[in-house]
C-alpha cells in the first residue's frame, strides 16, 4: 500500500483531510502556518503565556471548524491568521493586558520584542519585507491608527479617545491608509 | 439608500480592521448585505488587512505548544473514530426552549427537570475512568450530544448536528448556579457528516450546566442567542 505524505499536499486540499478527523492533515497545517500565527498572537498581546493560549484557541478552533472554510474568502493562512486575530482580541478585552497597555503611547509595533527563535525561512522574510515596505509608504497618522486597531485590538472610538481626535477622522484615515497599502502591495505582489 | 451608504462610507476600513464596535459592526453587515459598492471596498481593503499579519518579525512558537496542541487533536481524532464506529440508538428527546433570562427560580426549576429528564435517561458512568457521562438536551431536531465530565474538564461529543449560521460556530459556555452563563474557548463546528467534539479544559467545581449556542466565529463574552444543546450535571 502506498502511503501517502500529506505534508505534500496543498492547504485546501489539507482541509477537507481534516475535516474528516485526519490529525496528520491538521499536524501539516500547523507546522506551515503556526509561525505566523504566534507571531501575530505574540505581537498583538505581548506576553508569552497569553500568545500561547491564543494560538492553542486558534489552531483548535481550526480542527474543529474545519469544515466551514470557504476558499472564495481568501487563503487557508488567511483564515487562520483571521482566528488568531480574533482570539487574541477576545484576550486583549478580557485581560488587563489592555488597561495596562492604555498608559503607554508606544505604537504596537514599537512594543515588539523577537523573544524567540526568529524563523529563518528566506520566503516568509522576504514577504514581509514588501509588506513592511507597504507599510511604509503611509503618512504616520494613518499607519498609527491602522496599528492601533489590528495589532492592539482597540475599536474606532477607543482610539478617537486615545488621540483626542474625531470619530470620522480615525475612521477616515484607516480608510485611506489601508487603500494607500493595497495599491502598494499590488506592486509587491503578496498572496495573502 | 443613497443616505444610507453615505453614514457607512467611512466604516470599511474600520471593518476589515475588525475595530467597528459590535453594535456597530452588526448594523455595517446589514448595509453591506444591500450596498454592492461598500463589498467590493470592504474586499478590496481586506486584502491589505490581511497583509498586516506577515509584517512583523516572523517568531516560531515553542515546542512544547505543538505538544500540548497535538495531543489533544489527537485524543478527539480518536473519540471521533470510536463515536463513528459505534452509533448510539436513535432516540426521541425532549425538546425545550431555554431562555438566558429567565429568573432564577424558574431556572432551578428548569435545571431540576432537565436533571430528572437525564436520570430516568440514565447517567452513564464512563468505564472505569472517574469521568461521568450525561446525555444533552437538545432543541435541534435529530442531534443528540452526550457531555463527559472530568476533573480537569469535559468533552462534549454530538451527532446529527447542523452546520451553524453563517458566519456562526458552536459555543460552550458553563454555568455556575446563580452565576451567568461564562464563556470558554470551545468553539466548534461540525464535520460533514454531523459529528462533532468539543473539550473545556479548566476547573468543572461548582459547574452545575454546560450549555451550547450558536456565536459569531471568533465567539463572544456573553451568550448572543439561545443553547441548543443543555447538560444538567448532577452533583
Amino acid at each position: 500500500m502506498v502511503v501517502m505524505d500529506v505534508r505534500a499536499l496543498a492547504d485546501e486540499d489539507l482541509i477537507p483531510l481534516m475535516a474528516r478527523g485526519d490529525a496528520r492533515a491538521f499536524e501539516a497545517l500547523y507546522e506551515r502556518h503556526s509561525g505566523a500565527a504566534y507571531s501575530l498572537a505574540y505581537r498583538m498581546v505581548g506576553a508569552r503565556a497569553v500568545a500561547e493560549d491564543v494560538t492553542q484557541e486558534a489552531f483548535l478552533n481550526l480542527w474543529r471548524s474545519g469544515a466551514h472554510y470557504d476558499r472564495v474568502r481568501g487563503s487557508v493562512r488567511s483564515w487562520i491568521l483571521g482566528i488568531v486575530h480574533h482570539r487574541a482580541i477576545d484576550a486583549l478585552r478580557r485581560n488587563a493586558v489592555h488597561a495596562k497597555r492604555r498608559s503607554d503611547d508606544e505604537t504596537a509595533a514599537e512594543r515588539l520584542e523577537a523573544p524567540d527563535k526568529v524563523e529563518d525561512d528566506v520566503a516568509r522574510r522576504d514577504e514581509a519585507a514588501i509588506v513592511r515596505n507597504a507599510m511604509d509608504v503611509l503618512p504616520s497618522d494613518q499607519l498609527k491608527v491602522i496599528e492601533l486597531a489590528y495589532f492592539g485590538g482597540y475599536t474606532h472610538v477607543e482610539i478617537s479617545e486615545l488621540l483626542d481626535s474625531p470619530v470620522g477622522t480615525v475612521k477616515g484615515r484607516m480608510r485611506l491608509g489601508l487603500k494607500k497599502m493595497r495599491e502598494a502591495l499590488s506592486h509587491g505582489a503578496v498572496e495573502t | 439608500m443613497n443616505g444610507d451608504h453615505e453614514r457607512w462610507e467611512d466604516a470599511t476600513g474600520a471593518y476589515v480592521l475588525g475595530a467597528l464596535p459590535d453594535d456597530e459592526r452588526a448594523a455595517f453587515e446589514e448595509h453591506l448585505a444591500t450596498c454592492a459598492a461598500c463589498r467590493a471596498e470592504a474586499e478590496e481593503l481586506r486584502v491589505a488587512a490581511q497583509a498586516l499579519p506577515l509584517s512583523g518579525p516572523p517568531v516560531l512558537p515553542p515546542p512544547a505548544l505543538k505538544a500540548r496542541i497535538m495531543a489533544e487533536v489527537e485524543r478527539e481524532a480518536e473519540l471521533l473514530a470510536g463515536a463513528r464506529d459505534t452509533p448510539g440508538p436513535e432516540r426521541e428527546r425532549p425538546r425545550r426552549r431555554w431562555s438566558w433570562r429567565v429568573p432564577m427560580p424558574a431556572v432551578a426549576l428548569a435545571c431540576a427537570a432537565l436533571l430528572a429528564g437525564v436520570v430516568a435517561g440514565g447517567v452513564l458512568f464512563g468505564g472505569g475512568s472517574d469521568g461521568r457521562r450525561y446525555d444533552m438536551d437538545s432543541t435541534l431536531p435529530q442531534a443528540s450530544a452526550e457531555l463527559d465530565v472530568t476533573e480537569d474538564g469535559a468533552i462534549i461529543v454530538a451527532n446529527k448536528l447542523p452546520m451553524p449560521e453563517a458566519g456562526k460556530v458552536y459555543m460552550v459556555w458553563i454555568q455556575r448556579p446563580g452565576r451567568a452563563p461564562e464563556p470558554t474557548s470551545a468553539l466548534f463546528t461540525p464535520r460533514r457528516d454531523g459529528s462533532a467534539t468539543a473539550s473545556v479544559t479548566g476547573d468543572m467545581e461548582g459547574v452545575a450546566t454546560v450549555l451550547v449556542n450558536q456565536e459569531p466565529l471568533g465567539g463572544s463574552t456573553t451568550p448572543t442567542s439561545q443553547p441548543v444543546l443543555v447538560a444538567s450535571l448532577a452533583s
